[in-house]
């Protein structure tokens, strides 16, 4: 009869494990609504939560908050080994709104109600400061020319600026620079090659503005080169390049050259669960917390 | 003259039965022939598409391997594209891919196996007919729901139970446990049911309880088969992507204990594939031919242990 009991005991204790498993999820729930305001406790650990190599967001949070630390040629990030990764803005969110512990970052525009995002310096992320450019984890994305541009690569210029292009670029997730654009006109029998090059992170944008503008002009050619902001900046210096794409603020060399103008500004929103008390982080506790530097909460709420 | 004309006509008959015949024949080897062509274009097809495959993950994954140094890529503890210049160790891939399909072994393997000896010796047919369907259900539910159930319970359960943030080895293997059941029951249950008749009837024939002869006959007689359903599932384990993804944690690091974030082979590619671009996708393409050869060695593994059998 032995075996008889034992696969008896088995089934039972399998039961049991999940009748304990739904049991443990209720739980945390009672947990999870019963902490938040006072009661948040300070001493548990962050969770880090970071998006996969190769992705923008990653590459423009780890950019713009030092993550990426720079040295000459090379470049290393420092993303905390331990930080969980998930590879697409609704995953880093539903982790973030299920885990009071929990930090993450998605590209501005995802923000909805399920998760709170923090201010940084003092500053909340939204559409305004980022346009006034007070809020500090976002970038431009320049582009820049040289002399004068040839007359196709004006009207695609202003093709950008107008509402249909910063449309397209409120589509790509990023924050228009001009609220109210004015509509494109288009000018008639422009023709020619315009060479855009520069910035691996405003490339994608450039595409989608260039495919949907070869619509409106199809005897115009783009060819678009990624391969860095900086580049980018050289090509249109010495002129083998029409067009330069930037996506950080030109430094004085640059300038000095080129004339340039914001086509677009990305904006990375830091969120945290609900419940959690912290309100504002500054750009160095952000760096610090997703580089393991800091893994509790203490001190960072109020 | 009578007589002849009547054995004239007899032989025209016969002539024109065996024309008629020979016909018919001619008919019908070209209808086998035409059949047998698709038969091996449909073989010719499947075949070429894995030689194809193979080709195509080896001739983009090697040069890379190569070029960066097989014992860098194998032995590598850094996975970090984003450096400049990049690194690209998959050791951490490796143990986590091993680590979290043993686990899941030993997790799915005796549940299996006992699942699989209850449903061929001791279930009575009308729970059988249940059983059988919902094993054949779990084998049919695509891996991205048992990612939600896991996500839903698994996760916050050891979220309490471990701390952080329930997304670790554990729950990892706890999932794939689950995932290789169907794997192992199904194809181990066949097997105790090919054990002929008469080793039953002969044990019982000694004097032997029903348990004994189960456990100590018909177990044993099926060996190679349920181990042959062992190493299925494991194959099935080790190649698991979608599921994983969401529970895993997805850490580039080797594990330090149970509780721990992980990240294996399959997870590494479809994680970063999406916007992975040069050295950064080749890396990746490396990492499938990595994968590629575990999947050899477990399905030669399969094919050896059945080999022994027959």
């Amino acid at each position: 009869m032995t075996i008889t009991k034992w696969i008896k005991f088995a089934t039972v204790s399998g039961a049991a494990l999940i009748l304990a498993a739904c049991g443990g999820s209720n739980q945390s729930e009672e947990a999870e609504a019963q902490l938040g305001g006072n009661d948040f406790d300070q001493t548990q650990n962050v969770h880090v939560i970071s998006r996969e190599d190769g992705s923008g967001t990653r590459g423009a949070f780890t950019e713009i908050t030092g993550i990426l630390a720079k040295d000459g040629d090379k470049e290393t990030d420092l993303t905390y080994s331990g930080a969980t990764i998930q590879n697409n803005t609704n995953a880093v969110m539903t982790s973030v709104a299920q885990d009071i512990a929990a930090i993450g970052y998605i590209s501005m525009d995802s923000l909805n109600d399920s998760v709170k995002a923090v201010s940084i310096d003092d500053v909340s992320p939204s559409i305004e400061t980022i346009q006034q450019k007070e809020y500090p984890i976002s970038r431009p994305f320049n582009l820049a020319y040289k002399g004068e541009l040839s007359e196709a690569a004006e009207d695609f210029w202003n093709y950008i600026m107008s509402k249909e292009g910063q449309q397209i670029i409120a589509e790509e997730g990023l924050v228009q620079v001009v609220q109210q654009a004015p509509a494109y006109q288009a000018s008639e029998g422009l023709s020619g090659t315009i060479s855009v090059v520069g910035s691996t992170s405003v490339t994608p944008v450039m595409e989608k503005l260039a495919e949907a503008y070869q619509t409106l002009q199809p005897n115009v050619q783009i060819d678009i080169t990624s391969n860095g902001s900086s580049a980018g900046m050289t090509a249109a210096m010495d002129g083998t390049a029409e067009i330069g794409m930037s996506s950080r603020e030109l430094t004085e060399e640059e300038t000095s050259q080129l004339e340039s103008e914001a086509i677009a500004i990305d904006g990375i929103a830091v969120i945290v669960h609900k419940d959690n008390p912290v309100q504002s982080l500054t750009t160095e506790q952000v760096k610090q917390i997703f580089t393991g530097e800091l893994d509790t909460w203490e001190g960072l709420a109020p | 003259m009578q007589y002849n004309d009547k054995l004239n006509l007899k032989k025209l008959d016969q002539d024109l039965i065996t024309v008629n015949k020979k016909k018919k024949k001619v008919q019908k080897i070209g209808m086998e022939n035409w059949m047998k062509g698709i038969f091996f274009m449909c073989a010719v097809f499947s075949i070429s598409s894995i030689v194809f495959m193979i080709y195509f993950i080896f001739s983009s994954g090697i040069p890379f391997i190569t070029e960066y140094g097989v014992a860098r890529f194998l032995t590598g503890t850094t996975w970090a594209p984003s450096n400049t210049p990049g690194s690209y160790g998959i050791l951490p891939m490796m143990i986590g891919s091993i680590l979290v399909t043993g686990g899941a072994t030993l997790i799915g393997m005796p549940i299996g196996i006992l699942t699989a000896v209850f449903m061929a010796a001791y279930c009575p047919p009308e729970l059988y007919k249940i059983l059988k369907a919902a094993v054949n259900l779990m084998a049919a539910i695509p891996s991205i729901l048992y990612g939600f159930f896991a996500l839903q319970f698994i996760v916050p359960f050891m979220r309490e139970v471990a701390g952080g943030t329930g997304m670790n080895m554990m729950t990892a293997m706890i999932l794939l446990g689950l995932m290789i059941l169907p794997t192992i029951i199904s194809l181990s249950e066949a097997a105790l049911r090919a054990v002929p008749r008469s080793y039953y009837e002969g044990s019982l024939a000694l004097g032997t309880t029903h348990e004994k002869t189960v456990l100590s006959v018909m177990v044993p007689a099926a060996k190679s088969g349920i181990i042959s359903s062992v190493i299925l599932g494991i194959g099935r384990a080790i190649g698991e992507t979608m599921a994983v993804v969401l529970i895993a944690g997805n850490q580039p690091i080797i594990p330090d204990s149970l509780f721990s974030g992980v990240r294996t082979l399959t997870t590494n590619i479809v994680l970063e594939m999406a916007y992975a671009q040069g050295e950064h996708k080749e890396a990746l393409i490396a990492t499938a031919a990595v994968l590629f050869l575990f999947i050899l060695m477990i399905n030669s593994l399969f094919l050896y242990v059945k080999k022994k059998r027959g």
